[in-house]
């Protein structure tokens, strides 16, 4: 009976997403053309050698790399900080909370048409600079500005879903270690650094991970705001296999590219789940607290 | 027990695959107007129905069923595309792979090429010069390749150099006429005369980007043609030594000092010309349309595009549209020819250019549009277009041509690399995606 509830879940899973993953390393052996299937050949390694050396996979590959540099930390804290500031505050818990859950539920297409606007030359954030004195920046219309101002963005627009995980685990905290601690006088920074720090790891390991993929599957703002542009500074490993395929109709590279993503991504979870992984495999205790 | 229902799933799953994929022909009798001794055509346009130009193809499709009555059943699909065209080729890439192309379909202009050079478009039936001779030359040289006629644009599109007309009148400066366009060096004799007025209005004298997409190779390769570049060769597989010649690293470095001399902004400025804070600007011909209809204010002209120094007379102005093409699949070539002659005919043209806006393809519709003789702006660029349209590069690869041609301008002018570094390295990309053209 097992299998009639399993069953329509492992075809449907198989049909579309289990036979794609095969097929997607079948044809990134082959020069597969989307305009005519039938000249499809056998190419052996040869589109893994060409995408070594084609630069604009490299800049994409690059251009991802710093993407999530910028933004892992970046959203990892400011959602930390955000969840401290709201625990703290006693009046309009909830305004606040939702404000900053608002974009989280706003569709990333509008976030960032929207955010064009803000970065435009003559747009708001210029105004603003220009009040404070700061001249007139470029930020997505220049090479060295676009990554960051859409990482920013990005981070902005994420930030209050892990936000609202890190709120979840402060009110999950004892009360009593907090107590405990005013006792022995600790200071503000000394309750941050030994009680909720350690108490919220466990969260921060899965929030960590979870910016991470997400980051690197990083496509729909760049599509919007720049095009990949100026100067392919935000060409993302997603948009070129993206580009490749539909645009340039190159499914058998865009195949590989697909492949080699998958691989990084995969090699560099598990190094981080082994990296943040509690030392010597002990249940989550906090030693410090258990100390007072 | 386990086993049989598994069994049941899958043939289930089985069934709808087969049923959702293979479309069958339907019987005469089963959709409306389908009669018996009718030859049914399944027609794919690229558009919405619930939009200005969803509504022509329909009414297009219903009047041809009715001229054609007991002869031909043509059936319209829409199929919604984004603006880089995704969407809906992905549906003809889909059903390449299926094999359920239409007997008539869609093709953006410089796609053409590479359908025919795939197999997935095949020449129309043959056409008397006569009939040929209805359509503008430049939709001719657009649906030819290889010596063959493929497509036949129902609209065709073109691109301005707008002026604002109080602007060059404080330089004193003289428009030519269409036949005697200012040459690029000229222009920049303009351009100087214009900066010092330009800078007391806080703008630029031209209002011109490089954006990323179809339009930066739409609106700047004129400049390449006229000034004796090309893009690629007539075969459209060789682009070495082409793409990366000497005249076009001049036309590069050309735009280089446009931007140098701050003839142009670095960044775009949203709607510079239309607020009265650039004396020039490069858009497409449907920029006509906007200026009248949100800035009446506006007082603007249409200036011949700007020519090479060298330039005799070739033909180099913007071109290119949607074109009709007979599928590979389809058997009844004669008919989809007949489709694909009516869809791109006089009267569509004319329904395209009263609902939408978008220039018709047929010199006959043009005689008998008003605004086309009487409005100065639209008459200059319909001159512009019948005489001196050039159509794109025909190349299978052409969006590769495209994005590398946006990346040479972006990467040099704007980003400040060497511009034979850039364009040698887009040869080599090129060169990549025709490889197996080549071996063919």
């Amino acid at each position: 009976m097992g299998m009639a509830f399993f069953g329509p879940a492992l075809i449907l899973l198989t049909l579309f997403l289990f036979l794609p993953m095969i097929l997607t390393l079948i044809f990134s052996f082959t020069d597969f053309l989307a305009l005519n299937p039938g000249l499809t050949h056998f190419v052996g390694l040869d589109n893994y050698f060409q995408i070594l050396k084609d630069d604009d996979f490299r800049q994409a590959f690059g251009n991802t790399l710093k993407f999530v540099i910028i933004i892992v930390p970046l959203q990892s804290i400011g959602a930390l900080v955000l969840a401290l500031l709201i625990n703290k505050v006693a009046y309009c818990k909830t305004y606040f909370k939702v404000a900053f859950f608002i974009p989280v539920v706003m569709s990333l297409a509008v976030v960032s048409t929207l955010w064009v606007q803000i970065y435009s030359p003559e747009g708001i954030l210029n105004s603003i600079l220009a009040h404070v004195g700061i001249h007139a920046q470029p930020f997505i219309n220049s090479a060295s500005q676009a990554l960051p101002s859409i990482a920013i963005m990005s981070a902005w627009q994420g930030m209050g879903y892990q936000m609202l995980i890190f709120l979840g685990g402060l009110q999950q905290i004892n009360p009593a270690l907090y107590e405990a601690a005013e006792m022995d006088h600790a200071s503000n920074w000394q309750k941050f650094k030994d009680i909720t720090l350690p108490e919220l790891k466990p969260l921060c390991i899965f929030v960590f991970i979870t910016v991470t993929i997400g980051a690197f599957r990083m496509l729909v703002q760049p599509m919007v705001m720049t095009g990949g542009g100026p100067s392919h500074s935000t060409y993302t490993m997603v948009y070129d296999i993206y580009e490749t395929g539909t645009v340039n109709w190159e499914i058998g590279l865009a195949s590989t590219m697909a492949i080699v993503f998958a691989f990084f991504v995969m090699v560099l979870t598990v190094i981080q789940t082994i990296v943040t992984k509690d030392k010597e495999g002990t249940k989550h205790v906090n030693k410090k607290a258990k100390a007072f | 027990m386990k086993k049989r229902i598994i069994a049941a799933l899958m043939a289930g799953v089985l069934m709808i695959s087969l049923t959702g994929c293979q479309k069958s022909t339907p019987k005469p009798g089963s959709i409306a107007g389908y009669d018996k001794g009718e030859q049914y055509l399944s027609i794919w346009v690229h558009s919405i129905e619930d939009t200005d130009e969803g509504r022509c193809y329909r009414e297009a499709v219903n009047a041809f069923n009715k001229a054609y009555d007991g002869k031909y059943f043509a059936d319209i699909e829409f199929i919604p595309r984004n603006d880089s065209g995704g969407g809906y080729s992905d549906k003809i890439n889909a059903s390449v792979m299926s094999g359920d192309l239409p007997d008539v379909l869609t093709v953006d202009g410089p796609n053409i090429a590479a359908y025919a050079e795939n197999g997935i478009i095949q020449p129309l039936a043959k056409m008397t010069e006569k009939e040929k001779s209805v359509y503008l030359k430049s939709i001719i040289e657009q649906g030819t390749y290889n010596n063959k006629l493929y497509a036949l644009g129902a609209m065709e599109s073109s691109v301005g150099l707008y002026y604002n007309k109080e602007i060059l009148d404080e330089a004193g400066i003289q428009v030519p006429d269409a036949d005697h366009p200012w040459t690029q060096s000229q222009f920049l004799e303009v351009l100087k005369k214009l900066k010092p007025i330009m800078d007391k209005k806080n703008g630029y004298a031209l209002d011109m980007t490089f954006p990323v997409g179809e339009a930066t190779i739409y609106y700047y390769a004129p400049f390449f043609w006229s000034n004796g570049g090309d893009l690629t060769d007539k075969t459209g597989l060789t682009v070495d030594g082409i793409f990366n010649s000497k005249q076009n690293i001049k036309t590069v470095s050309y735009f280089k000092t446009l931007l140098k001399q701050k003839y142009m902004s670095k960044v775009p400025i949203d709607s510079l010309f239309e607020s009265g804070r650039a004396a020039f600007k490069i858009d497409g011909a449907w920029e006509v349309n906007t200026l009248y209809t949100s800035y009446p204010d506006v007082s603007f002209g249409v200036a011949p595009y700007v020519v090479g120094d060298e330039w005799n007379g070739e033909q180099y102005a913007p071109t290119g549209s949607w074109a009709f093409a007979a599928s590979s699949k389809t058997k009844h070539i004669k008919g989809a020819t007949e489709l694909v002659k009516w869809m791109s005919g006089v009267e569509s043209g004319k329904r395209l250019w009263e609902k939408s806006k978008s220039f018709p393809s047929t010199y006959e519709a043009y005689e008998s549009i008003d605004v086309f003789k009487k409005d100065k702006n639209y008459k200059e660029l319909y001159y512009q277009l019948s005489k001196y349209g050039h159509p794109r590069p025909k190349t299978p690869a052409y969006p590769q041509v495209s994005t590398s041609f946006q990346q040479v301008l972006e990467n040099s002018v704007l980003s400040g690399y060497d511009a034979k570094e850039q364009l040698d390295k887009s040869v080599e990309r090129i060169d990549a995606k025709l490889k197996r053209y080549k071996t063919k």
